[in-house]
């Protein structure tokens, strides 16, 4: 409420700056309401004239004003005062006194509003200050002005006798003071927000009006001097409602008393006018007082009880917030505790015997004086050999007593040898176990120096010894788990022109966990591919060491049987022969040249095809149990399908498809969804995969390889090759399918294959030997024909004798001759280089000579 | 099939009828040479390599195909080869003139004309 008084008293103090016509009109109207209220609350205040016609008990209009003045500002004095005029006009003896009592009636509200609000009066009247104030200055203090102008009126015009100004003037006065005492609360409540009270609390505010009412009404209408009665349920309102059930009580209980006393009934029939003025003035001073204190106090004492429990509410509040950051904070703190020691296992994991024995630093050092044969150990020798500092005298012996027998052996050869080289010089490092205290083998690094006399006597030893058994270990389980790792998945995968591939391989979280996943690609002596991807249950060492030997069969299998269902049946024996493990697998010989695709599968997640179309489905042919799942599976069986240039095949294990909380139909579900738009980039392909489909720690291994057929004869052919005739089938078969997209004659696309096949041949034949061992091969169109060179990075060296090469090179001279149309050889010491030429007669040539 | 060519074997008596599908190169050359005479038996007269099924065939192939022609002129046996008019690898035998060195027909009929029905001893 501070803000709205701050906003009265700006408007008490200033003038305003612009004045619109609006803003006339409210004016103009709240002027009229104002002086409105004031004229007929004077008209009814009157009526209970005690002395003349204008001397009232009870001034309800001075209340009207100062509430005026407090809620509009002063600004509204002119509709006071012109309404005061009007009422004292007709009752005063002449203009000048109507005038001079209606300036001391309005001047004397706007000094009480003024004071108010000087002292920071709140509309509520909720404090005991609030009270205080409209009691003492605007009820009793400011009203001074208006008794004296209007009593001193009374007596200059002439209306009553000098001797009876005193009277006048109390009389004013208290009529003024009730005025503001019982009116003014009475309309500051009403003026106040509505009232949210329930239906009962409306109820209950409107039956205590009533009974002071009634109580009133009653009191006054018997001679007995019951007044008092009324005081009780002053206070119960008050009590209940505050100011909102005080001040209308108050102003009933006034009212009715004043109307009582103006029409001397029953309280009132006797006495005095001076009597009944000090009776009826008690009992409205009685009634203003204690209810508005009353009320003012009931609301400062629950105002302050709420506050308190507010604050204490707060308090707790900020109590639990601080807590619940305190622990934040602390589980925070936990967690980066945890990481951090996480990842310095890790990373002493993996920096193996360097950091290990670095971060452990406990070197021990000894000295051992030769002559006097006296041994010194430092106090981290003792507890390197697992003793508390200087636990017992140590000599010689004792210290080769504490080391294992085999090595103490070594370790007193290589001490004897070093004395007798009889100069100075440092012993090499060696590598010995103990046998601590507590029974724990411990190996250790000893170094030594030794020192000797001018005669090359032996003199002093000193030396080091550290412990690094952690280091050692650490060394072991990283090399295993690497060379594990490195024997299980390809270098790199094979480069067919025309195929792309990608493959990922993600292990599980944990570093030295190698999981028993794999997936392996390789080209099979007739140029298909063959894919597999494989899933042995568990991890650890024996997982991985599973999984390297079915790689291994694996591949032997696919170079020797004929189809996927053969291969997986004779891994399958393998596995109930030779591997207590689960295992699942999948199998796929993929003809680059005719796009078929034949694969078995061993209880392995089906691989995905997307076509070109972005159309996905999963291949679920060929589905036997996985291998060691079951004592007598019966045959495997084969399934094919073709696929398209574009279409894409998706092999993985099922790590990527299950997650902790989801069905691994979910995983396959959303995968497809996934790899329904493929995009052109296959490891980009691969990497969004992974990330969208791995959203938390990797929990298992995760295996991804993609396929996909491409049309490549827009471009020239380009290969380079290891000189070696195993490429040669495969190198057919890209050239068989660069021509066969190209349209061209399958006749031709025969002699070229042979044209090619002979100069590769040579170049295999030629670069035997030689240092770099690759030879290269492309194909250009050009003009409706082929041009096909052939390099290789051999010295030339003639074909020996007459021996099965040198009979082949005779034939393939003139089978490439034959079958090009040119054939150029150049040979150097650099290599040879062969460029052939053929007319490919392509389809479109073809017509084209047709229609001639 | 994975492999690069395939080679099997039929004996009739004194007839040896080999066929070989597939194709070959030098990666493959000593192996066929080596099966083939593998499923020769001793008392083979005549051998007959069928190269009907034959899809690739360059001078490694012929340079086997001489080496063999002069292995079983040694041992007095007779040697033809049977090679389609539309194979593939016809052609290789008529740019290197090898149609006058080795008995080569066009009908494996031609070649087995003197089996007798009834005669066949299957050995495969």
């Amino acid at each position: 409420m501070t803000l709205r008084d701050g906003a009265l008293l700006k408007a008490l103090r200033t003038h305003p700056k612009h004045v619109d016509g609006s803003a006339i009109f409210r004016y103009t109207s709240k002027l009229v309401l104002v002086g409105g209220a004031y004229y007929v609350a004077a008209i009814l205040g009157l009526r209970l004239a005690l002395i003349e016609k204008n001397v009232t008990p009870l001034w309800p209009p001075t209340g009207i004003a100062v509430v005026a003045f407090l809620i509009f500002g002063w600004r509204v004095w002119p509709g006071i005062a012109l309404a005061a005029l009007a009422v004292n006009l007709p009752i005063s003896t002449n203009g000048l006194a109507a005038a001079a009592t209606a300036t001391g009636n309005t001047v004397a509200p706007l000094l009480a509003a003024i004071l108010l609000v000087r002292v920071g009066f709140r509309r509520e009247i909720d404090r005991l200050q609030d009270a205080l104030a409209i009691v003492f200055l605007a009820a009793l203090l400011s009203t001074l002005i208006s008794a004296s102008v209007g009593a001193g009126t009374l007596v200059l015009s002439g209306a009553i006798p000098a001797g009876r100004f005193p009277a006048a003037w109390a009389v004013w006065w208290t009529g003024d003071a009730m005025g503001v005492l019982v009116v003014a609360p009475f309309l500051l409540v009403l003026l106040q927000r509505p009232w949210s009270g329930s239906l009962r609390e409306r109820i209950e505010i409107a039956a205590l009006l009533l009974l002071v009412a009634d109580v009133s009404v009653l009191v006054m209408n018997t001679d007995l001097r019951l007044m008092f009665l009324v005081i009780p349920f002053l206070g119960w309102t008050a009590w209940r409602f505050q100011q909102r059930g005080a001040a209308p009580a108050a102003l009933l209980a006034a009212g009715i008393a004043s109307w009582a006393a103006a029409h001397g009934l029953g309280p009132f029939q006797q006495g005095t006018l001076f009597e009944k003025m000090i009776s009826l003035q008690a009992f409205n001073a009685t009634v203003a007082f204690s209810s508005l204190f009353f009320a003012a106090l009931v609301t400062e004492r629950t105002r302050a009880r709420e506050a308190l429990e507010r604050s204490a509410a707060e308090l707790e509040d900020r109590v639990a917030r601080r807590t619940a950051e305190l622990s934040a904070a602390n589980e925070r703190l936990n967690r980066e505790i945890a990481e951090r020691h996480d990842t310095d296992r890790k990373l002493r994991q993996r920096e193996g015997q360097l950091a290990e024995v670095q971060q452990q630093a406990q070197v021990g050092n000894w000295e051992w004086l030769i002559p006097e044969d006296r041994v010194s150990w430092s106090d981290e020798m003792y507890r390197i050999h697992g003793y508390l500092p200087k636990a017992f005298p140590i000599t010689f012996e004792k210290a080769v007593e504490l080391v294992e027998e085999e090595d103490a052996t070594r370790i007193r050869a290589n001490l004897k040898a070093a004395l007798a080289r009889g100069r100075d010089h440092d012993l090499p490092p060696s590598e010995y176990r103990i046998v601590r205290a507590d029974g724990a083998e411990r190996v250790l690094l000893g170094k030594a120096r030794l020192s000797v006399g001018s005669d090359g006597r032996p003199l002093r030893m000193v030396g080091t010894v550290q412990d690094i058994t952690e280091g050692k270990q650490a060394e072991r389980e990283h090399r295993i788990a690497e060379t594990l790792q490195r024997s299980l998945l390809p270098d790199r995968l094979p480069e067919i022109p025309g195929v792309l591939l990608a493959a990922r391989y993600l292990p599980a979280t944990s570093d030295l966990e190698v999981g028993g996943d794999w997936y392996d690609v390789v080209q099979l002596p007739n140029g298909s591919l063959a894919l597999a991807i494989g899933d042995v249950a568990g991890h650890g060492l024996r997982a991985a060491s599973t999984m390297g030997q079915l790689r291994m069969a694996l591949r032997a299998y696919a170079l020797e049987e004929g189809s996927p269902s053969q291969v997986v049946g004779r891994v399958r024996r393998l596995v109930r022969v030779l591997v207590p493990d689960i295992v699942t697998l999948i199998y796929l010989v993929f003809d680059p040249e005719s796009g078929t695709l034949r694969f078995a599968n061993a209880g392995h997640p089906p691989p995905l095809l997307v076509d070109g179309d972005g159309q996905t489905s999963y291949l679920e042919g060929g589905l036997g149990p996985p291998l060691g799942a079951i004592a007598h599976p019966g045959q495997d069986i084969d399934a094919a399908t073709h696929l398209d240039a574009g279409s894409t095949l998706l092999l993985f294990t099922d790590g990527l498809v299950e997650r902790r909380g989801a069905s691994i139909l979910d995983g396959l579900t959303r995968l497809k969804t996934l790899a329904a738009d493929p995009g052109e980039d296959l490891e980009a392909l691969c990497d969004q995969l992974l990330s969208a489909m791995v959203t938390d720690e990797v929990s298992d291994d995760i295996a991804l390889l993609a396929l996909r057929q491409v049309p490549f004869a827009a471009e020239p052919l380009f290969l380079r090759l290891p000189a070696e005739p195993h490429v040669l089938a495969p190198l057919r078969q890209t050239i068989r399918r660069w021509l066969r997209e190209l349209d061209a004659d399958p006749g031709i696309v025969d002699d070229v294959l042979v044209a090619c096949g002979e100069a590769s041949a040579n170049a295999i034949q030629h670069a035997y030997g030689a240092k770099d061992g690759l030879f290269e091969v492309s194909l250009v169109l050009s003009d409706g024909a082929v041009e096909i060179t052939i390099r290789d990075l051999g010295s030339w060296r003639p074909s020996s004798g007459s021996g099965r090469a040198a009979r082949r090179g005779g034939l393939g001279q003139r089978l490439m001759r034959s079958l090009m149309d040119s054939v150029d050889v150049n040979s150097g010491p650099e290599g040879t280089v062969v460029r052939m030429r053929r007319s490919l007669q392509l389809k479109a040539d073809r017509e084209r000579t047709r229609a001639r | 099939m994975n492999e690069l060519a395939r080679v099997d074997s039929e004996q009739h008596g004194s007839l040896c009828l080999v066929r070989v599908s597939g194709e070959i190169d030098m990666s493959n050359d000593r192996e066929i040479l080596t099966a083939i005479e593998m499923a020769v038996a001793r008392e083979t007269d005549r051998l007959v390599v069928d190269l009907t099924h034959t899809t690739y065939l360059d001078s490694a192939g012929l340079a086997l195909l001489l080496r063999l022609a002069e292995r079983m002129q040694a041992r007095q046996q007779m040697l033809s080869v049977v090679v389609p008019v539309d194979s593939r690898v016809r052609r290789a035998f008529e740019l290197t003139g090898l149609l006058s060195v080795i008995d080569v027909v066009s009908r494996s009929e031609d070649a087995l004309g003197e089996i007798r029905p009834g005669s066949s001893n299957d050995h495969a």
